[in-house]
């Protein structure tokens, strides 16, 4: 399987990477084009409503960088694949990028919409909860000197997280409920209309296909640099 | 006792030694020769099963190390090149705390004496943050009379001390293998003990 | 069997006689404990019904603060002086060793804050049948911090620059015993269905621990 072995991957890669790289930069610009121009105006929120296609993906894509760092790690350290350090490593800042991408968009929509750029919400709370388990995997990533102990610690800890994530969105759930039930309705949302489900699934996958272009790319440095004992 | 079969380690991509060969007996002791960095520690701990060998096996009392590694740990005493005595406490406090961990059952009497041929009972009340280099090392090596087990596995335990206090140790050395115990050691210097076996890394 | 449990007897003895030569460590905590509540008292100005409305989230908040602040020394010195591979060496296995050290801590460092929260309700202006509330929640949750705290900082045993982390770990992991506990106290009716929620994170926690904690052990003393 070449998403398990490196020189496998390697091999793959090499193949993929064109295709994918334009694969995403056509996505994204059409992506782009309809949602900014082509798609209409809600009847609630205008013309703010366009956010949500840069928003609502980013979302998307850090709870699912997330999930494959969870897999990896399992899998490196249950069943020894030392390939899923290797992807922990490579993907954390990826999913670091989306979930600020996330919260900045979120606050830019919430501001006309809620009249706030924040609120404490559990979403909102468990997403950034979700950046600040990423800027510690990057930390911890650049602040140990032994490369065997930190790759396994931070898969230990994406493990430790990932039970954790799901904790918090409960409780701050059950917070909310108990104190300010107000919030939540405000996020609660009505079912999708097709002429902007379309280009939301543009947008989702342009924005995979960027995420898999820029993660081929740090995995094959991330293992050069491994064979060449850099660090 | 212990088996070293063709054991070889590497760490990150670097080979630090290969297909070691060793065999521990009762009343024999090893010395393990080498220069800085040739991986004599490295060779101890993973006697010790604390490093994972890339390739080879140990075995303890014909089982493989691993299956049957608390039957191991029970008969082993080891002395790092760390010191291990709490440097907030003292001597005595240390010496107590020793016995109670090994459950260990040899009379006060016997450590007085040993204290004393170390030249160590004088400092008895006093914290071992105040006490020197060497004498810490001294106090470290009591551990193998309290902990008193059959193989001893010991990190450059000649280091630092002085003449007299090495003579002792090697009459000790001696005295535990007239006694059926077995002695691994890691020394970059030149002893008069009677090694049964001298390994070079 | 009887040596195994002599031998922990042992171990708490000795955990004992450690923590009575660095008592004013403790000391120095709490006292950093009750000189912040000045702070906040300072800065928010002295209205009692200010006070009170927030006083509880102050104490908790405060408990967490300060309870980081020893642990760089929960597994620290042990891994630095060789201790921890004594132990491991003297039949206990990794895990075992985690278990032990959290209720030593436990035991030393948070039962030392669970009886100074009286005082500092007093000082909050917290009412008395409050403190009850308080006084439970914080026995569950300081055990969770205590497990919380065996993780990270044996993740962090090999980290030589950043020391920071490991509260920034704990502080992380501790949102949902922060907002259960102070729950409790603010929503007395439904005590019990809280406290339940509190101890089942505390036995998530309680599992995970000695599998993070241990491999965490092993990994830094296999690399040392």
């Amino acid at each position: 399987m070449f998403l398990f072995n490196p020189y496998k991957f390697n091999k793959t890669a090499d193949y993929l990477f064109k295709p994918i790289l334009f694969l995403s930069i056509i996505l994204f610009s059409f992506g782009l084009l309809y949602s900014l121009f082509l798609s209409p105006d809600d009847y609630q929120q205008g013309t703010t409503v366009r956010i949500m296609y840069v928003h609502v993906p980013s979302a998307w894509l850090s709870l699912m960088t997330y999930a494959i760092m969870t897999l990896y790690s399992v899998a490196a350290l249950a069943f020894r694949i030392p390939f899923g350090f290797i992807v922990n490593s490579a993907i954390a800042p990826i999913g670091a990028v989306y979930t600020l991408i996330c919260i900045i968009s979120g606050s830019l929509w919430g501001k006309p919409m809620w009249g706030t750029w924040w609120v404490w919400d559990a979403r909102l709370t468990s997403v950034a909860l979700l950046f600040i388990i990423y800027l510690i995997i990057i930390f911890m990533n650049l602040s140990f000197e032994n490369r065997i102990v930190k790759e396994k610690v931070i898969a230990i800890f994406i493990l430790v997280g990932s039970i954790n994530l799901p904790i918090v969105k409960f409780s701050v759930d059950w917070w909310n409920t108990l104190h300010q039930p107000a919030t939540i309705s405000k996020l609660s949302k009505p079912s999708i209309d097709p002429s902007m489900m379309t280009p939301l699934i543009i947008m989702t996958f342009a924005f995979i296909m960027i995420g898999i272009s820029i993660a081929i790319l740090r995995i094959k440095t991330e293992i050069i640099s491994r064979k060449s004992n850099l660090r | 006792m212990i088996l070293v079969k063709d054991l070889s380690i590497e760490r990150s991509n670097k080979k630090i030694f290969e297909n070691v060969n060793l065999s521990l007996g009762t009343g024999k002791i090893i010395i393990l020769k080498g220069e800085n960095g040739s991986g004599k520690t490295t060779l101890l701990k993973s006697i010790l099963n604390l490093i994972e060998p890339t390739s080879g096996s140990i075995y303890w009392k014909g089982k493989l190390l691993n299956k049957n590694l608390n039957d191991f740990y029970n008969h082993v005493t080891y002395i790092a090149d760390k010191t291990t005595s709490l440097r907030k406490l003292t001597v005595q406090d240390n010496i107590n705390i020793w016995k109670k961990i090994f459950l260990s059952k040899i009379g006060k009497s016997n450590i007085e004496n040993i204290l004393k041929i170390l030249k160590l009972d004088f400092y008895l009340g006093q914290k071992v943050n105040s006490l020197s280099f060497g004498e810490i090392k001294k106090l470290e090596l009591l551990r193998l009379i309290i902990e008193n087990k059959k193989i001893w596995i010991l990190d450059e335990p000649l280091s630092n001390l002085d003449k007299e206090t090495i003579n002792v140790v090697e009459q000790t050395f001696e005295d535990h293998c007239a006694k059926e115990g077995s002695i691994i050691f890691s020394s970059h210097q030149d002893t008069v003990i009677n090694v049964t076996e001298e390994v070079i890394l | 069997m009887i040596s195994f449990l002599s031998k922990i007897g042992s171990f708490y003895y000795r955990e004992y006689k450690l923590n009575l030569s660095g008592f004013q460590d403790i000391l120095t905590n709490i006292i950093f404990f009750f000189v912040s509540i000045f702070i906040f008292i300072f800065s928010i100005g002295p209205e009692k019904e200010t006070i009170s409305l927030i006083g509880v989230g102050i104490v908790w908040t405060l408990l967490l603060l300060s309870s980081t602040l020893s642990l760089r020394k929960f597994y620290q010195d042990d891994f630095e002086n060789g201790n921890l591979l004594l132990m491991r060496l003297n039949g206990f296995s990794y895990g075992f060793i985690s278990i032990l050290k959290t209720f030593s801590h436990f035991l030393f460092v948070q039962v030392p804050f669970l009886l100074s929260i009286p005082i500092a309700c007093i000082l909050l202006n917290i009412a008395n049948d409050k403190v009850v509330y308080l006084f439970a929640s914080f026995a569950i949750g300081s055990l969770i911090l205590s497990c919380l705290g065996s993780i990270s900082s044996s993740m962090n045993l090999m980290n030589q620059r950043n020391f920071l982390l490991g509260s920034l770990i704990v502080m992380i992991f501790s949102v949902p015993i922060i907002i259960f506990s102070v729950g409790i106290i603010n929503m007395e009716k439904n005590f019990y269905s809280l406290m339940s929620v509190l101890v089942g994170i505390l036995l998530i926690v309680f599992s995970i621990n000695p599998w993070a904690s241990g491999l965490c052990l092993k990994l830094s003393l296999e690399n040392n």
